[in-house]
């Protein structure tokens, strides 16, 4: 297989998870708005799709990060490994995606790209000082950053419109529902500066690495153009899959507090790209509804849930990194193991794609990631409601107990 | 020894917990202002005018807050959009 076809393969398949990525994550910037009323499912998910195509032509710097600083010396590697790093993430995206484990995308595109690279070229071919500094410290800091940035403005939120008993006012709290249609406008854009910039770096990568582009300083305008409207398409086709699966989780979120999150996310996001660093805007999202939950009076935190959450955090890129590895090595083998590893992708694809649609839509399988987030968070009417039914179940116990004696 | 530059990740920490926190106080103080101009709206009507001047001092100060908040945000997108705002990296 010559480098060019391996190239048009790499673009082909970008595009794709790009797609994928916009698919997933319609429901971080739009789940809120939709369970609290703010907007209508569909005006919802038209605006994220406009949103993320703009967002995604307003900065390069991730794209570049990925292309220039996060592999040593991109002219020297093959497109085969960015194939082999790109069919690696996208298989343990749909696997977690099936499975219904909390998972990341940019986590498995960088776990399956650092795997690859590290397969083929040796740990010297991956800048592990830019790893470190763009992806792994904002992956483990982002998530706090936006949830104290959340909780904050959470907090202020409601200090701010407080009345006092005797005034007989209205808070006015759920007037901050016309406020949510911008914010979350927000968090969509920002999604488009930073997770539409990754594509654009893989392709940036492959095509240094297959020579057609000298360096990976700059990203070509038809690049920035095609991912851009992969990452719309993706968010405007993801919307049916919101609409169907809304839970109640996400009902608990209230105006106010839904509108402190969604600026913390944009604005941890936002801060982000300018910098480079490559996030999870998912993981950044969850981290708000966390500490805007907190941010409420009363609010409590299910250890257990977070737990969860977070795991399936952790696990993403050394899990995407291990199949990365495993599928540069199948395409080390020559023509052959790319063949079988296209095929193998796209066997994977198909079967789940089949699986998911034969199962229609079932909650478990497709919740998003943000009502898993939001049921992190106890608030007090939940914690009251838990008390009382746990006081009639014991009151029930001991009237037993005794009718038996 | 891999050195980690803390700094960037200083400034995400400060520019989102300020910008948060001055955006949605903002936003807040507006809406309060709204329910204030809302809640003597119905004395107002009648020609009070003390009533009408609270109205019309409570709404045009919320949505001087509501836009000052919706200015800061946009200022806060176009600071990432390099070369445009020089100075501005």
């Amino acid at each position: 297989m010559d480098s060019l076809t391996v190239v048009v393969l790499v673009i082909a398949l970008a595009l794709f998870f790009d797609f994928t990525n916009g698919f997933h994550d319609t429901a971080n910037a739009m789940a809120t708005p939709i369970a609290t009323g703010a907007l209508k499912p569909r005006t919802a998910v038209a605006i994220a799709s406009v949103m993320n195509l703009l967002g995604a032509f307003l900065s390069t710097a991730v794209a570049t990060m990925i292309s220039v600083s996060m592999i040593n010396d991109a002219s020297t590697l093959r497109p085969e490994i960015v194939f082999a790093g790109l069919t690696g993430a996208i298989l343990w995206n749909l696997t977690t995606w099936f499975l219904g484990l909390p998972s990341s995308s940019s986590h498995a595109l960088f776990g399956g790209l650092i795997g690859a690279v590290i397969a083929a070229v040796g740990f010297g071919g991956v800048n592990f000082v830019a790893v470190i500094q763009k992806v792994l410290l904002p992956a483990v800091f982002a998530p706090l950053i936006a949830g104290l940035a959340a909780w904050l403005a959470t907090r202020l939120a409601y200090a701010i419109t407080k009345r006092s008993t005797e005034d007989d006012l209205s808070t006015g709290r759920g007037r901050f529902r016309y406020g949510q249609i911008f914010s979350s406008s927000l968090v969509a854009l920002s999604h488009g500066t930073n997770d539409a910039q990754k594509t654009m770096g893989v392709i940036t990568l492959v095509l240094v690495a297959g020579g057609i582009q000298k360096d990976g300083g700059h990203v070509e305008l038809w690049v920035v153009l095609a991912a851009a409207l992969a990452i719309a398409l993706g968010t405007f086709s993801g919307g049916w899959r919101i609409i169907k699966t809304m839970g109640k989780g996400l009902s608990e979120v209230k105006p106010a507090q839904g509108l402190a999150a969604e600026v913390a996310t944009a604005a941890t996001i936002l801060a982000s790209s300018k910098l480079g660093f490559a996030l999870s805007t998912t993981q950044v999202a969850s981290g708000s509804i966390i500490g805007s939950g907190l941010g409420r009076k009363g609010g409590k935190v299910r250890w257990g849930k977070a737990g969860h959450v977070v795991i399936g955090w952790l696990l993403t890129l050394p899990a995407a990194a291990i199949v990365g590895a495993l599928s540069a090595t199948l395409v080390d083998l020559g023509p052959a193991g790319i063949l079988i590893d296209a095929i193998a992708t796209l066997g994977v694809v198909i079967a789940i794609f089949q699986i998911a649609r034969r199962n229609a839509v079932t909650h478990q399988t497709v919740a998003s990631e943000m009502e898993e987030a939001s049921e992190v968070v106890i608030t007090r009417k939940q914690q009251a409601a838990a008390k009382k039914l746990a006081s009639a179940q014991a009151k029930a116990a001991s009237k037993n107990g005794k009718g038996k004696k | 020894m891999i050195v980690i530059d803390w700094n960037h990740l200083f400034m995400v920490a400060f520019a989102a917990v300020i910008a948060s926190a001055l955006v949605v106080s903002l936003f807040s103080l507006g809406m309060r202002l709204l329910v204030n101009a809302d809640s003597v709206r119905a004395v107002a009507a009648t020609g009070d005018s003390v009533a009408l001047r609270k109205e019309a001092l409570n709404r045009a100060g919320a949505y001087v807050l509501i836009a000052l908040s919706a200015a800061a945000v946009i200022y806060g997108v176009l600071l990432i959009i390099p070369n445009l705002i020089p100075n501005a990296a």
